[in-house]
């Protein structure tokens, strides 16, 4: 479990990891959408290049990006055997016996595989040099002009930043839980399906109890010091946009217009 | 002798940058149908010791030698799970580790797993059950609903009736009031003077340490500190206030005695011994 890369943030100092979280959202939010647009290969490279750079500059190792790309490669695989049978355009490339396949096949997957590989190493880049945090506080500023219509900013905020607060708290809990457990003879890699159903049962019962509990207790907290979701409230920490942030919104709107140019009007 | 561990080292995270040395070359004997105290600051390494006993953990480099087994880094699981069955190991909070629908269920859950038939499993939980001092009421209630004194006390008996040789329990009076501290402490040391098995205890209780235990082992920084008998260790209560440790209140007592004159020899361990000493001295100046 120690293996999770996907999402986690990489406490390291660099100038992206200082940036304000409203900018590297927004910017990723732009390049996301710039993905969708049918740039050609020139307009994936030109992405893949921007990425490659906020990388390095993040001090994050492409290993990392690796390693947060490998769970895909499985559901990569599973798309390439379906578009093999399903899709006869293009030319064919070999047959084997009734079964021929497709260069189509071929490039659609590849196609659906740079833009996969493209989308994790923009968000890790968001998630790996932004503090949980920071992100919330940044979702929360995102969100303040969609009161108007009623959308409750802060309690989604709240929510978020609850929950990842929780998340490294409730994976600690399992595994101490699975080793009390080992320490009881369960054996969770194998065994009949019984006692395997059992063994789960075991982990998932004392998971369930103790973040109820966990739950009700923070409940209890936030209420005794006086918390209401609708009542004003200043920040400890204040989010100022620099140049350095505006730079990088810039750099994300001129990437999403030359995609929209490049997909649309050359 | 049956535990011991030989240059052991281990590491959590290794490799990333939350790299983290929690045992460092610990070489370590303990004595068979003894108790001992494992004590330390937080972070010294007391719950990583405890943890290779029972192969939760396997060791970086070293070995640690168990009842006849030898676990060492390249361990497979396979071999480990009977070994848990002659090494209880009670968490920390073991309450939480509750999960079946009666009493009786939960603290037969551990011997079946081990191999015992539905009867068998069934009378060793109704007798660590009697062990723990919880009666036949309890049995067919769940362990959910209880209070946490007797939750503490089901987990407990879930460990005892798998019926180990070695008993640890990290830090198992945490948290229990007084009374309830006590009469843990109390069965801890029924189970090592009638049942004779071997017990080691973490704790951060020097109280429950100078009373109960044999030996204690201090931990500091991963490594062993000082491995001794409990009467030689608090014999010299400097030594324990460097290394961050109050002695229990009989020892400063003493010590504030012999500050103030009075002569108090170093084998009076009890206070109804150190009233006696101290009435007679006073006596004797009239």
């Amino acid at each position: 479990m120690g293996n999770i890369t996907l999402g986690r943030y990489i406490p390291l100092d660099s100038p992206i990891h200082k940036m304000d979280p409203r900018a590297k959202i927004m910017a990723m939010l732009l390049v996301l959408i710039a993905i969708f647009f049918p740039a050609g290969w020139t307009g994936y490279a030109i992405i893949f290049a921007a990425a490659a750079l906020t990388i390095i500059i993040g001090k994050l190792s492409f290993t990392f990006i690796w390693k947060a790309m490998k769970p895909m490669l499985f559901m990569l695989a599973f798309l390439f055997v379906i578009n093999a049978f399903l899709l006869k355009t293009g030319d064919p490339l070999f047959t084997v016996g009734s079964f021929t396949l497709y260069s189509d096949a071929v490039f659609q997957t590849l196609y659906i595989a740079v833009r996969l590989l493209l989308m994790v190493m923009i968000t890790t880049c968001l998630t790996a040099t932004t503090k949980p945090l920071d992100m919330t506080l940044g979702i929360e500023d995102l969100l303040k002009p969609f009161q108007k219509i009623h959308v409750p900013a802060h309690e989604i905020a709240m929510l978020i930043s609850i929950a990842l607060r929780f998340i490294p708290d409730l994976i600690d809990e399992t595994q101490r839980i699975i080793k009390a457990q080992e320490s009881r003879g369960v054996d969770l890699q194998e065994g009949k399906l019984t006692d395997r159903i059992m063994a789960i049962l075991s982990l998932i019962v004392p998971l369930f109890v103790s973040a109820f509990q966990r739950a009700e207790d923070l409940a209890n907290a936030m209420e005794a010091r006086g918390y209401a979701p609708g009542e004003k409230r200043t920040r400890y920490k204040v989010l100022k946009m620099e140049g350095r942030d505006y730079i990088l919104l810039a750099g994300a709107v001129l990437l999403l217009a030359g995609m929209v140019w490049l997909a649309y009007f050359r | 002798m049956p535990i011991s561990f030989e240059h052991v080292s281990y590491i959590y995270s290794k490799g990333t940058p939350y790299e983290y040395k929690a045992l460092d070359d610990v070489c370590l004997d303990i004595e068979e149908g003894k108790m001992t105290a494992v004590i330390g600051q937080t972070g010294s390494g007391k719950s990583t010791l405890v943890q290779h006993l029972n192969a939760l953990l396997l060791p970086e480099t070293g070995t640690v030698k168990v009842l006849d087994r030898t676990i060492t880094a390249s361990e497979k699981p396979k071999r480990l799970k009977s070994l848990r069955g002659d090494v209880g190991l009670v968490f920390q909070f073991p309450e939480y580790q509750l999960f079946e629908e009666t009493v009786l269920k939960d603290v037969a859950f551990g011997p079946k797993n081990f191999g015992a038939s539905e009867e068998e499993a069934k009378k060793r939980a109704l007798n660590a059950l009697k062990l723990v001092g919880l009666g036949e009421e309890y049995c067919e209630r769940s362990p959910l609903e209880l209070s946490g004194g007797q939750k503490r006390r089901i987990a407990i008996a879930g460990i005892l009736a798998m019926n180990p040789k070695v008993l640890v329990l990290d830090e198992p009076t945490a948290g229990l009031d007084p009374k309830g501290t006590e009469s843990m402490m109390k069965l801890f040391h029924e189970l090592n003077r009638g049942h004779g098995k071997t017990i080691l205890i973490v704790t951060h209780d020097m109280e429950q340490v100078f009373r109960y235990c044999d030996r204690v082992i201090v931990m500091e920084d991963g490594k062993v500190r000082v491995h001794t008998d409990t009467e030689t260790f608090f014999r010299n209560p400097a030594a324990c206030q460097e290394m961050h440790i109050l002695p229990p209140a009989l020892i400063r007592m003493k010590e504030l005695l012999k500050e103030n004159g009075f002569e108090v020899p170093d084998d009076i361990l009890s206070i109804d011994a150190l009233a006696d000493c101290i009435a007679r001295q006073v006596k004797k100046h009239g």
